[in-house]
């Protein structure tokens, strides 16, 4: 044996030996390159950052990309091929990309993972990610919403702080008794902008009243139409809400010039910051006791473009951050979509007691669609929304019309 | 050969690639993109198809289902006010401060420096400003028509349809102003200052000095400035996105801010193309009557 022939032999060996880490190192790097909304102190920077230094033979790529044009700008990059392997994706667009085969169908990766358990979510956050039965993502966090109640001001007005309103009669009637015109208070402030922040509002009112996108004129969601209306003509929210948007409603709240507002988790922080009253939360009230309960669902989604060259690498990245959730709310402020973890207490009494309620709100949320002609469905129930409430038509013809319009795009 | 690169160091050669560069550049920026939207509107454009020219073509549907559409006449309507009385009122209050300036006091130019600032400002800033002016409970523009006794309950202004699309009028006013009261300065500083000395002599007052002047003497510049605020009122996008977002249910909700929703938030790219296209024939309206009037200006 000569010398060379005993060195390589000695190399073989030690590669051996060292195992799958060096195959790896042999190997080529692998690069996937991830887009998500994200900015450095939140969750999906900062996870493709821990993924990359985790994982020797795989390089992560983060480009951060603007909310406006995440849709756009992940349809031009995937019918010119240039698509990156993962992006996170607002869940009511998740369906319009599964639906046309752009992103990867992982139910079988899922099925076989350790770390990725259907069972485990939410179902409101399962059901945007999943289309024609098959799973096309995994929810990457989540989001309801609520009704934050000044309970100082419930007091001064003679109502039982530790009673909220639970059913929408009470809701207008706790709301009438803590308008204060005279001190610029509102007794609700909400959001019916022309946007999908509107749609987002109105859609778990309709729900509630039986309704849904595909029905949205049961007499349930006219009842729930009617009942924004009385809230607008007594003047028992601020006309402006028909232009403004939850963070800003939520603003009048948090500045004692509404008493109540239907708003977010995503509030929490900036409420805890800035409050300077005893604010609680309760469940979003229903139509009346015992009726079903409904609630919005937001946030994003993970999800793997079906052009990626490294798919597997690609799910291994996801296996990391669905890892990764139990610190989603520790680290980043953000609700995983998950039922199975328990939130550590952040030691602020007020926000645990908030967090608790909106943990089961969750339970009741749902995903706007999922249809792949989501916008133009929104867009209707926008313009009912607000056609209703300027006095332009009655709640139920307007919900009516888009009916109509609805049935229309869904074909 | 030699000849064609001598013509093109000095010669008829030059002169062509002097005109030619601009132009291919024109084509290549502006020609193209404006093409391929008269192309789209004619197709059926889906978002997964966006990347490709050939699509199935499909005549003018797009421009049928876009006119039966219940919100079209409202929309293009509310264009049509909102175009001339933004040009109106930008134009009046940028003339009526244009005379003023040039009074010529102390200060003056100082003074009309300054007003350039909202012309400086970008849209969306202004629009962040004014939403705040006008909004109903907390507005600026509330309390002082309050105070001054005008009003005796808030307006409203981006929430109520009566007068959500003067809320943008009014932002666009303050933001178009000052661009006309500056080249409206310029084209009172080119009028002769005998034409009035010798007016002044034969008699004639302040107003059939002007009318008789200042007007006729302006009649180019005032030519261009209102078809460039014709351009410049129908790009306006930013106010509507800031202050109204087209709401409340459409009120004021405009062609350009229509056309932008439907591309980029409803990714019905055909029918957002096809209102381009309506829009561009009116552009190019009002870029031939610029033309015009500036070539007036040339000759003079």
């Amino acid at each position: 044996m000569s010398i060379r022939n005993s060195l390589m032999a000695g190399a073989l060996a030690l590669s051996c030996v060292s195992g799958l880490a060096m195959a790896a190192h042999a190997q080529e790097e692998v690069t996937i390159t991830i887009w998500s909304l994200d900015k450095p102190e939140q969750p999906a920077f900062n996870l493709a950052k821990e993924f990359d230094e985790k994982e020797p033979g795989i390089k992560v790529e983060y480009r951060l990309i603007q909310f406006d044009d995440v849709v756009s700008e992940a349809m031009r990059a995937y019918s010119t091929g240039q698509a990156p392997d993962i992006i996170a994706i607002d869940n009511p667009d998740h369906a319009l990309f599964s639906s046309r085969g752009a992103f990867l169908d992982l139910t079988d990766r899922i099925a076989k993972s350790e770390v990725i358990k259907p069972a485990n979510y939410f179902p409101g956050p399962l059901n945007s990610v999943t289309w024609d039965g098959k799973l096309f993502g995994v929810p990457k966090a989540t989001n309801t919403i609520a009704l934050y109640y000044n309970a100082d001001m419930f007091k001064e007005k003679g109502l039982d702080p530790d009673k909220p309103p639970q059913t929408w009669a009470e809701l207008l009637d706790a709301a009438r008794k803590l308008t204060d015109p005279s001190k610029n208070v509102y007794g609700l402030a909400f959001s019916a902008k022309a946007s999908e922040e509107g749609t987002f509002q109105f859609l778990p009112w309709a729900q509630m009243g039986g309704g849904s996108y595909q029905k949205i004129n049961t007499d349930g969601a006219v009842k729930a139409l009617e009942t924004w209306k009385t809230i607008m003509d007594e003047k028992l929210a601020s006309p402006d809400s028909l232009t403004r948007g939850q963070w800003d409603s939520t603003g009048t709240f948090n500045s004692g010039n509404a008493a109540m507002a239907i708003s977010g988790p995503w509030e929490l922080n900036r409420m805890s910051d800035e409050a300077k009253f005893d604010w609680r939360v309760a469940l979003l009230p229903v139509p009346e006791a015992g009726a079903e309960r409904s609630s919005a669902m937001g946030d994003f989604n993970w999800a793997i473009f079906s052009n990626s060259k490294h798919p597997d690498e690609a799910f291994k990245a996801l296996e990391y951050f669905a890892s990764q959730d139990d610190k989603m709310f520790e680290k980043y402020g953000q609700l995983p979509a998950r039922s199975d973890i328990t939130l550590p207490a952040t030691g602020n009494e007020k926000k645990d007691a908030a967090l608790k309620v909106f943990q089961e709100q969750l339970q009741y949320a749902k995903a706007r669609g999922p249809h792949p002609e989501w916008p133009k469905i929104s867009k209707a129930i926008q313009d009912a929304i607000q056609a209703a409430l300027t006095g332009q038509m009655t709640p139920k013809d307007a919900l009516d019309q888009a009916a109509e319009t609805i049935s229309a795009v869904t074909g | 050969m030699r000849k064609i690169l001598s013509s093109l160091t000095d010669g008829r050669g030059f002169d062509i690639g002097l005109v030619a560069f601009p132009l291919g550049f024109l084509f290549l920026m502006s020609g193209l993109p404006l093409l391929y939207n008269v192309l789209m509107s004619f197709q059926e454009v889906d978002m997964f198809s966006l990347g490709t020219l050939f699509r199935p073509f499909v005549g003018l549907k797009n421009y049928v289902a876009l006119f039966s559409q219940r919100e079209t006449w409202p929309i293009f309507a509310n264009t049509a006010i909102f175009v001339a009385a933004s040009i109106a009122g930008q134009f009046l209050i940028g003339f009526g401060l244009a005379l003023f300036f040039w009074t010529n006091f102390p200060g003056a130019s100082w003074l009309r420096g300054l007003f350039l600032v909202s012309w400086v400002m970008p849209g969306l800033v202004v629009g962040a400003i004014w939403n705040w002016i006008l909004s109903g409970d907390f507005g600026v523009l509330n309390f002082f028509l309050r105070e001054a006794g005008l009003i005796s309950q808030n307006i409203f202004w981006r929430s109520d349809p009566h007068y959500s699309l003067w809320a943008v009028i009014i932002a666009n006013i303050w933001l178009g102003t000052s661009f006309n009261m500056i080249l409206l300065s310029v084209g009172l500083s080119g009028i002769p200052k005998d034409l009035y000395e010798a007016a002044e002599l034969d008699g004639a007052n302040v107003w059939q000095r002007f009318w008789t002047i200042t007007l006729p003497m302006m009649r180019s510049t005032i030519g261009a400035i209102v078809s460039l605020g014709l351009i410049f009122t129908l790009q306006q996008f930013d106010l509507f996105a800031a202050i109204t977002a087209g709401g409340p249910n459409n009120s004021s909700n405009v062609a350009q801010y229509w056309a932008w929703d439907l591309s980029f938030k409803q990714y019905d790219f055909a029918r957002g193309a096809t209102i381009s296209v309506i829009m561009i024939i009116f552009v190019m309206l009002a870029s031939l009557v610029y033309v015009r009037s500036t070539r007036q200006e040339i000759r003079g």
